[in-house]
């Protein structure tokens, strides 16, 4: 048995970055946002004297998860793990239950989404924090190697904090792990504040909200790019969470195509269904982090198993059609019907 | 004495009896009728309360039926968005040109505000 790289502790470079007040134009709620985890997290609260010791726990929350998971720092445990080359390890209670939602989350896809699909990514080009690999606009005409399918995520065994994973399978919990952190960021701002008001967590697009709603719910905006002008939805948000996942962007390319980071793990090529971004709402961030992916490789089936999951979706084409699945609203300002219970935390929600 | 005149106060003291009885029967009559209009009052207000309480933090296992949540919602009034659903911050603009006979690709990132890579 090896044990595995917790205790170390060094931050992160965007931990260096302060928390900044975002002005909504509401008085009654606060707003601040950050950089975190190669994308940004935003935390907003009421009552908004609160602000102080949500971000302070949100910045925790994500510090931890930075070091337990992260694919792109050697220091992590992920890392660590993913070096080591196959065997029996026990993983620190962080780890143990990020690759117990990413595992939890291929079986009720079906394999749509799967954390053995690590080397298919480092294979693809994306073996390092995104912005890094785009950083100064260099020409990227890298050969593209043959594509690595999934070994598969049943070859993985977790059993408690104990893992069993096999020689040459590289993990990666991207279509979990934002979630994860947003939901157990709102968990701890709540813990953090007494239970006082409420909480929305953001990290990047991934949201959860935790506590007393505003009166009609968080108003959230629905945009197929994160740096679009004008959204495409605005929605309220009660209880629960909301997910996106799009091809639109983190596009890089390789060997002459243009590649994007959700790939199909039964190919190993990014995925090519069509649609181009989905947004779902669940009882939980990471059980809406797993089923937006998972819609999006899932192609020409993901209504099917949207349907079949009884999630509320939107589904937008790459012809910008939309479809709305499980009484998403077609209305703005709309609420979203939240789902009860969770298919990737034991217990339920957390 | 009179046997007739012996007897009046006490049938007055039975009519006496007979209409504090019928009193006492009214008030708790009245009595039990206000007490079970107070429980069922209680008993229809706990199920309301449990009720928006499974909505606003729904229960674990398979998922049931959809709320919007919003029956629990005591907070402010909050008129604008306070966040965005999207994929993941960090675009990438990506060009293609010619030089000197080579393919260059030339991307240009768009990254959120503040951010610290």
């Amino acid at each position: 048995m090896t044990c595995g790289a917790a205790g170390l502790t060094r931050p992160g470079p965007w931990q260096r970055a302060p928390w900044q007040r975002v002005a909504t134009g509401d008085d009654t709620v606060a707003v601040a946002e950050r950089a975190a985890l190669g994308t940004s997290a935003r935390v907003a609260v009421w009552p908004p004297e609160n602000l102080g010791a949500a971000c302070a726990a949100t910045g925790d929350v994500l510090a931890a998860l930075d070091l337990q998971a992260s694919r792109f720092r050697p220091d992590s445990e992920l890392s660590w793990l993913n070096e080591a080359g196959g065997g029996l390890y026990m993983l620190g209670d962080g780890l143990a239950e990020a690759v117990g939602v990413a595992l939890a989350a291929a079986r009720w896809t079906g394999g749509l989404t799967d954390p053995t699909v690590g080397a298919a990514l480092v294979s693809l080009g994306y073996d390092r924090d995104f912005a890094a690999i785009s950083q100064g606009g260099e020409p990227l005409g890298i050969p593209a190697l043959a594509p690595v399918p999934a070994p598969g995520w049943p070859l993985v065994r977790l059993d408690g904090p104990l893992l069993r994973l096999p020689p040459g399978i590289r993990l990666d919990l991207g279509a979990t792990a934002k979630g994860l952190g947003s939901d157990r960021a709102a968990r701890a701002v709540m813990s953090a504040t007494g239970a006082e008001g409420g909480v929305l967590v953001s990290l990047g697009g991934d949201i959860a909200v935790a506590g007393t709603p505003p009166r009609d719910g968080w108003p959230v905006a629905v945009a197929e790019e994160p740096d679009q002008a004008v959204p495409s939805q605005l929605v309220r948000l009660a209880a629960g969470a909301v997910a996106t996942s799009s091809v639109s962007c983190r596009r890089w390319r390789r060997g002459g195509a243009v590649l994007h980071h959700i790939v199909d793990p039964r190919t190993g090529h990014p995925a090519d269904g069509p649609w181009r971004t989905v947004t779902v709402a669940a009882a939980t961030c990471a059980d809406a982090n797993a089923a937006s992916t998972a819609a999006i490789v899932a192609g020409a089936r993901a209504q099917d198993w949207l349907t079949t999951a009884g999630l509320p979706a939107r589904l937008t084409g790459h012809d910008g059609r939309v479809r709305r699945l499980g009484g998403w609203p077609a209305d703005d300002g709309a609420p979203v019907p939240v789902p009860r219970g969770s298919h990737v935390y034991p217990g339920g929600p957390r | 004495m009179d046997p007739s005149s012996r007897g009046a106060p006490r049938r007055e003291s039975i009519r006496q009896a007979r209409r504090m009885s019928n009193w006492t029967a009214a008030a708790l009559i009245a009595g039990t009728g206000t007490a079970a209009v107070a429980l069922a009052h209680q008993a229809h207000q706990a199920t309301a309360a449990g009720v928006a309480a499974a909505v606003a933090a729904p229960a674990g296992g398979t998922a049931g039926t959809a709320g919007t949540g919003t029956s629990a919602a005591a907070g402010p009034a909050v008129a604008h968005s306070v966040a965005t659903t999207t994929a993941s911050g960090v675009t990438v603009t990506t060009t293609t040109r010619t030089v000197n006979g080579k393919t260059v690709v030339t991307r240009v990132r768009h990254a959120p505000a503040g951010q610290d890579d």
